[in-house]
């Protein structure tokens, strides 16, 4: 079988790959351990003013309780227009398990805000390697319970609150609507999963396509996925609530919105979750952008590639959360 | 990106901002792209509206999130070339990187738009152009000021490459099939670069410098930072212009039988140091290592090939199938971690 060491790959978008000459050396395709420190400097948030700047957006520091009643702070941000309840986002920031805050990736949730009036909560979950499974999944599952609960102080909607990761978050947040059912937690409006990291097996093909280039390599996802589950990772006793492409039974969750890049290495494992909820009654909408690197709309939003991502992604949250 | 290149520029203080921006629209112009992407990959770049306009036909805005904008017509002070217009809408005073943004802006718009073929700007790709004539070569060369009997090298670095000095020299930003590479031209007697990682080609005439071009490709192929930052032709002479010509994907005799030897960790140094002496002693102390050490590992390697790698014409396949297992293996190019650089 081909398994992907051929070297035949598809090639990245050439808007994609001009953007990739201009900003190589900010995010290394290949992350190894010795790389957490760096990647935490170079991979942290911008200032809250610099996201901020221009947007007619209030904000408010929370502190809820994590896993275990550990105190963590989330970042409410609300339109400064909004008045009652609104439809609420619970956002999961991407970083591979190990780097990242609630301020990585915001931009693109910011514009829900505006453009949707959402109230979207952005969490700081605790990292691996330092807090390895199951606290990130679980302080994301606390972070879900505790909106729900709070759900009138935080000016949400409880019939209209989504879920939405990216990366490392997707499959954190995959995770947590698997937990919600199976617990029967807060009901879900959709989940929105951004590239999602849901397979630490690292068996698919795209895994093995992309070794050194692009953004996000096999080996920087064997970093990832060993800081959270150190020895277990690809054995028989990983979690699906850690590894949502572990679990057998997808039924009866709440709708998906899957997109992801053709030149990624998570783009098998997106595919084949698409597909799992699909054979399992379940409702998805499945985008595979091609010769998109992991993440692309993040690193080189002004291309084609990434407006038509976001365009389309929006579309999907309007459908589900617009008034 | 601009926000990116401020925070990369934070990160890696040498990093040669200017030669990426040379390097993306390279990339956007050999991907085909339209009008929109070149002038949102300017205004991504500034920070600022892009904009275009020609003689005939409406003029056009992008903003630096790729949205178009309404049109309106050139600023006063607007870059000009040959009838088409473009400008950055920055508020404040000129960027650093401004006035090449523009520069390549309006080269790549001429060329999309069939106003020109090839860039005026890049006389080092005709000159190491393996394609092109001896005749082009010369002229390009005589354009550049370099002497016809004068002998020069070409050095390759990956864009990037750190620089502990980066003096003034011809140097440019060239396509090749592993992604834009960046080109010096030196003269024959400096075989040194402080760069690293970094290959030097062989010394050739001025219109030979496209063989020199591809020695210093398989050169910076060779290097294994930090080990080996900078490797110089001259090392392998024709070793490395045979296998600049050589297709390595294909399977090749020696080098698959190589690949279990390989999977030693003192594989490399051993290898190296045996082939770079005349006896077992003294490649012991090249690679510092007790001799019988060693003697030991020469052992595990002839155990594993079907030849004796230090007897006769074993020698010279054990040379060659290491190179070739090198070159297959290379990772220089990968773009490293920055503080491993």
């Amino acid at each position: 079988m081909d398994d992907g060491s051929s070297g035949r790959r598809p090639p990245f978008d050439p808007e994609l790959r001009a953007g990739l000459a201009v900003v190589g050396g900010v995010f290394p395709p290949t992350i190894t351990p010795d790389l957490i420190g760096f990647m935490r400097r170079s991979y942290a948030g911008p200032p809250l003013e610099m996201l901020l700047a221009g947007r007619a957006i209030l904000t408010e520091d929370r502190v809820f309780p994590g896993a275990g009643g550990h105190e963590l702070l989330a970042t409410v941000f609300r339109p400064e227009s909004a008045t009652g309840l609104r439809p609420g986002v619970l956002f999961v920031h991407s970083g591979g398990l190990m780097f990242g805050d609630r301020f990585s990736g915001l931009d693109r949730m910011l514009e829900f805000v505006e453009d949707l009036g959402v109230v979207l909560i952005s969490i700081e979950y605790r990292l691996a390697p330092e807090y390895p499974d199951p606290y990130p999944r679980d302080d994301v599952y606390a972070a879900l319970e505790w909106v729900a609960s709070r759900a009138d102080d935080l000016g949400v909607r409880l019939d209209r609150l989504l879920i939405a990761g990216a990366s490392a978050g997707g499959g954190l947040a995959a995770g947590a609507a698997l937990a919600a059912r199976d617990r029967g937690g807060p009901r879900l409006r959709g989940q929105l999963l951004d590239y999602p990291m849901l397979d630490d097996r690292g068996t698919t093909r795209s895994t093995h396509q992309f070794d050194g280039i692009g953004v996000w390599d096999r080996i920087s996802n064997e970093t990832g996925w060993s800081a959270l589950l150190g020895d277990a990772r690809g054995g028989p006793d990983v979690s699906p609530y850690a590894a949502p492409a572990r679990a057998t039974d997808l039924r009866d969750l709440p709708p998906a919105f899957i997109d992801v890049g053709s030149a990624e290495i998570f783009r098998d494992e997106a595919v084949a979750f698409a597909d799992g909820l699909w054979n399992a009654g379940g409702h998805a909408e499945l985008h595979v952008w091609p010769g998109g690197f992991h993440a692309f709309d993040i690193f080189a939003p002004h291309t084609a590639l990434s407006r038509g991502m976001i365009q389309t992604r929006r579309a999907w949250m309007a459908r589900l959360l617009a008034d | 990106m601009q926000e990116l290149l401020a925070r990369l520029k934070t990160l890696d203080p040498n990093a040669s901002l200017a030669l990426r921006v040379i390097a993306c629209f390279d990339e956007l112009v050999r991907g085909g792209v339209n009008t929109q992407a070149l002038l949102g990959a300017a205004a991504s770049l500034s920070g600022c509206v892009a904009g275009y306009a020609r003689e005939s036909g409406r003029p056009m805005r992008v903003s630096p999130a790729g949205e178009t904008l309404e049109p309106a017509p050139p600023p006063t002070g607007a870059h000009e070339v040959d009838g088409l217009q473009v400008w950055l809408e920055r508020e404040g005073p000129e960027q650093v990187n401004d006035a090449m943004i523009l520069e390549r802006l309006a080269l790549a718009l001429a060329i999309r738009s069939g106003r020109a073929t090839t860039d005026p700007l890049r006389r080092l790709g005709a000159l190491l152009d393996p394609e092109g004539t001896g005749e082009q070569r010369r002229a390009a060369a005589a354009k550049l000021g370099l002497g016809p009997r004068s002998r020069y090298r070409v050095a390759s670095l990956p864009l990037f490459a750190t620089w502990a000095q980066h003096p003034a020299m011809l140097e440019d930003v060239v396509p090749t099939r592993f992604g834009p590479m960046h080109v010096v031209v030196l003269p024959a007697e400096t075989t040194a670069l402080e760069a690293r990682p970094c290959g030097i080609g062989a010394a050739m005439r001025a219109e030979d410098l496209h063989r020199s071009f591809a020695t210093a490709m398989v050169s910076l192929r060779l290097c294994a930072p930090p080990e080996v930052p900078v490797v110089v032709a001259d090392d392998y002479g024709g070793l490395v212009e045979l296998l600049a010509q050589c297709s390595l994907e294909q399977p090749l005799l020696d080098v698959e039988e190589l690949e279990d030897v390989m999977r030693h960790p003192w594989a490399t140094v051993t290898l190296d140091a045996l082939l770079r002496s005349s006896s077992v002693r003294e490649a012991g102390r090249l690679a510092n290592v007790h001799h019988s050490t060693m003697q030991t590992r020469l052992e595990s390697i002839r155990d594993a090939l079907p030849f004796d790698p230090l007897d006769g014409i074993g020698r010279t396949r054990i040379g060659l199938a290491f190179l070739a297992w090198r070159l297959r293996h290379s990772s220089v190019l990968d773009l490293p971690p920055p503080d491993r650089r």
